[in-house]
This record gives C-alpha cells, sequence and structure tokens, in this order.
C-alpha cells in the first residue's frame, strides 16, 4: 500500500451520448499515482486518453466513480474550489501549446499567477525566472508568434509551473515538434519530475517520451489495458 | 487551508490590463466597433447640439429654428443598428478566441472573469467612441447651425450647456456598448472548457 498516493481514480466512468448512442470514454478505471512518480498514458485515439486527463484535471465530472486529488474527491468540489485546483494544484501542458496570442511570453507565464492572487510585480518576477530556468531568458517580451514551436511548448511548460503545482498533466505534450524539439521538451519534463518532485502524467504516443516515464499505463476503449514499469 | 483561502481572483486592473492588450492585438475589430460606435453617437449629438445652437441664434435675436422630428427616429435607428453590429462583431471575437477561454478557464478563470474581461473590452471601445462620437457630432452641430444662422454662432457657443452633453453622450455610448455586449460575454462565459479546448478554429 503506497500512502503517498496523490492522484487516485476508482471506478472511473464518463458516459457520453452521442446521436442516441452511448459511447463509453471510460469504462472504470481504477489507477493510483504516487507523488513526484512519472506517469505515461498510452493507447489509440478514442481510448480513453484526454477523457481520462480531464477528469483529474477538474475539467470534466465523471458519470459513476471519482477522481481524489490528495484525499479529496474532486466530484464534490464546487465550481471555485475547482477553478482553485485548476490555478494552483495542476499544471496543464498541450499539444498545441495554447498560449494567449495577444499576450508576451512573459505575461503568459504570469497569468496563472494573476488569477492566484499573487500581486502583480511578484508574478512577474516569479515568470521571469521561470523563463530563464527554461532557457528563454532573452525572448521574454516575444510575442506567442514570434516564437518557434518548440520555444512556445517551453513558454507553456514555464506556465504550467507558475503557481508551484503538485501535478503536471501534458496531453500530447512532443506531438506538435520536431525529433530534437521534442526530446529537448522531454528531456526538461523529466528534468522537472526528478528536481521538483513534481508528478507528471503525460498522454503520449513518443517512444522516448515512455522510456522516460516510470510507468507506462496502457488504454483501450475507456479501460485500462496494462500497466508497466518504464 | 481554509475555504476563503481556496479562491481564485481577478482584479480589476489585471482585467484592465488583459482587456486592453486584446483590444490593441486585434487593432482592426476593435477600431471598427469604435467607429460603429462613434458615428452613432456623432449623429445623436449633432441633433442634441444644433437645437442648443438654434436656440442661441433665437435668443439673441434671429429666428428660431428647429430641427425636424423625424431626425430624432433616424438616430435612434443609428443607434439601434450600430448596437446590432457590435454584438455581431463580439459574437465573432468570442468564436476567434473559443480556445483562449478554455485556455483561461484551465489556469483558473471563473466564469465571471471571462464576463468581466469581455465587459472591460467594451466599456473601453465604449468610452473611446463616446469620446470620437461626441467631437465629430460637436463639429457637425456647429457646421449645420453655421450654414444656417452664419458661422458666427462658433463665437456665441453656450460653453457649458455643450459640455454638459458631453457627459450624456459619454453615459449612452458606454451603455450601448456594453448592452450590446451582454450577450456575447455570457455565451463566452458558458463555454466548456473541455469542448472550447478541442475546438478547432
Amino acid at each position: 500500500m503506497n500512502f503517498d498516493t496523490v492522484i487516485e481514480m476508482k471506478g472511473l466512468k464518463r458516459f457520453y451520448s452521442l446521436g442516441g448512442e452511448t459511447v463509453k470514454a471510460l469504462d472504470g478505471v481504477d489507477l493510483h499515482i504516487s507523488r513526484g512518480e512519472y506517469v505515461s498514458l498510452v493507447g489509440p485515439s478514442g481510448s480513453g486518453k484526454t477523457t481520462l486527463f480531464n477528469m483529474v484535471g477538474g475539467l470534466d465530472r465523471p458519470t459513476e466513480g471519482n477522481v481524489q486529488i490528495d484525499g479529496v474527491d474532486i466530484s464534490r468540489l464546487d465550481a471555485y474550489e475547482l477553478a482553485w485546483l485548476r490555478c494552483r494544484r495542476i499544471g496543464y501542458i498541450f499539444q498545441n501549446f495554447n498560449l494567449i496570442a495577444v499576450l508576451t511570453a512573459l505575461e503568459n507565464v504570469a497569468l496563472p499567477t494573476v488569477f492566484a492572487g499573487i500581486p502583480r510585480d511578484e508574478g512577474l518576477k516569479k515568470a521571469e525566472k521561470l523563463l530563464q530556468s527554461v532557457g528563454l531568458g532573452e525572448r521574454m517580451n516575444h510575442k506567442p508568434t514570434q516564437l518557434s514551436a518548440g520555444q512556445q511548448q517551453r513558454v507553456a511548460i514555464a506556465r504550467a509551473l507558475a503557481n508551484d503545482p503538485a501535478i503536471i498533466l501534458a496531453d500530447e505534450p512532443t506531438g506538435n515538434l520536431d525529433l530534437n524539439t521534442g526530446t529537448e521538451i522531454i528531456n526538461l519534463l523529466h528534468g522537472l519530475n526528478k528536481t521538483r518532485g513534481l508528478t507528471l502524467v503525460a498522454a503520449t504516443h513518443d517512444l522516448k517520451m515512455i522510456k522516460a516515464s516510470d510507468r507506462v499505463v496502457w488504454m483501450r476503449d475507456g479501460k485500462v489495458e496494462k500497466i508497466e514499469r518504464g | 487551508m481554509t475555504a476563503e483561502e481556496r479562491r481564485v481572483h481577478l482584479s480589476y486592473g489585471d482585467a484592465f490590463r488583459l482587456g486592453l492588450s486584446h483590444l490593441v492585438r486585434r487593432l482592426d475589430r476593435s477600431t471598427l466597433n469604435v467607429a460603429s460606435i462613434a458615428l452613432g453617437l456623432s449623429f445623436y449629438t449633432s441633433l442634441l447640439l444644433t437645437d442648443v445652437f438654434y436656440q442661441t441664434h433665437a435668443a439673441l435675436g434671429g429666428s428660431r429654428l428647429n430641427v425636424e422630428q423625424t431626425y430624432y427616429w433616424l438616430v435612434a435607428i443609428a443607434l439601434a443598428v450600430s448596437v446590432v453590429g457590435i454584438t455581431n462583431a463580439m459574437l465573432i471575437s468570442v468564436q476567434e478566441r473559443v480556445k483562449e477561454i478554455g485556455t483561461m478557464k484551465c489556469l483558473g478563470a471563473l466564469d465571471r472573469h471571462i464576463t468581466l474581461l469581455f465587459l472591460i473590452e467594451a466599456l473601453l471601445q465604449g468610452i473611446v467612441g463616446g469620446v470620437i462620437g461626441y467631437a465629430l457630432g460637436t463639429v457637425a452641430a456647429l457646421l449645420t447651425t453655421g450654414f444656417s444662422t452664419g458661422f458666427d454662432i462658433i463665437f456665441k457657443v453656450p460653453v457649458i450647456q455643450t459640455l454638459m452633453f458631453f457627459g450624456s453622450s459619454l453615459t449612452l455610448a458606454i451603455l450601448l456598448s456594453t448592452t450590446a455586449t451582454l450577450y456575447p460575454a455570457f455565451r463566452a462565459s458558458r463555454l466548456d472548457p473541455v469542448e472550447a479546448l478541442r475546438y478547432e478554429l
């Protein structure tokens, strides 16, 4: 029994009705993820990876079962508490980076600190440090369109770290990057996982990412097919 | 950690900064919105001020001229058209920003923070449109009066009364702009982040 479970899914189900038919996006998932663990979620598209992400990220509610984060059943949280969870406890990294186009790299990274209620100066200082730590100290005042894909993903990683979350959820973080840039991003994420003790959950098809992880969870048809040590 | 501490925030200052970034970065659309308000408002201001200047002219011994009643109907229609135009432009703006809104919700934004961002944009557009509209309207009123009574009216303008209309013009501009944005802002705030992030333009 692992006492330091940070994410726990119990009998997690999520059904959608699509044109009168019930789609079982998640069909009974039980999974424990420990603090500081690096877990890769692997499976064909439609296997439920993204739905699982949305559940853990507090973006979607289960049809049945529950997700606990730090022992709290997040389906019991109200809108304010969920927003707080998304803001302070979880960092999101997306395949398409999803930076805010009208804001500079620095402002993008500082944005989560705005919602966290951190004073502006402090938030910007923090953002500056984070951008330096991902190697973008020279490009802080660039807009996303002035940055390469790899640089944009670095900004997104810095943004995900802005409020010192315990969990990083990365949905295909290397999916839109070339091989070399992808490797850099993987090394960066892996380093953060090791040095900061961040729990990293990444949906991926990338063999390099899978190799770097502690555990690989294979999904199929909304169920966990098998779990392997990385 | 108490419930009170587990709150997310968006101060008016930060919302203002974010709103301004949007307006500046998407200058073409915000300029059109501002122009739409400014044109409607300039028509409105010019009618009211022309009437004021006609009164001044009459008080100085000239004949009493009147603004045709039909114009008031036209101005009401012009303002309504400008509201519909802004609503349309803001709805398109919401559609363009679906992913961005979804991302903001992921980062901790509440529904009402999204509403606030859109309303602040409306407020800023209203202010700029109102100021420009008032200025244009004043010039138009001076020209209208000038052509019918002579341009010496420019030196006899009742300054305080004229400036008082600035307040009402500005208020009306802000009111129209925010009213036009209520529905788009509501739509934006209700976006489901799961759907929003999956959305492809």
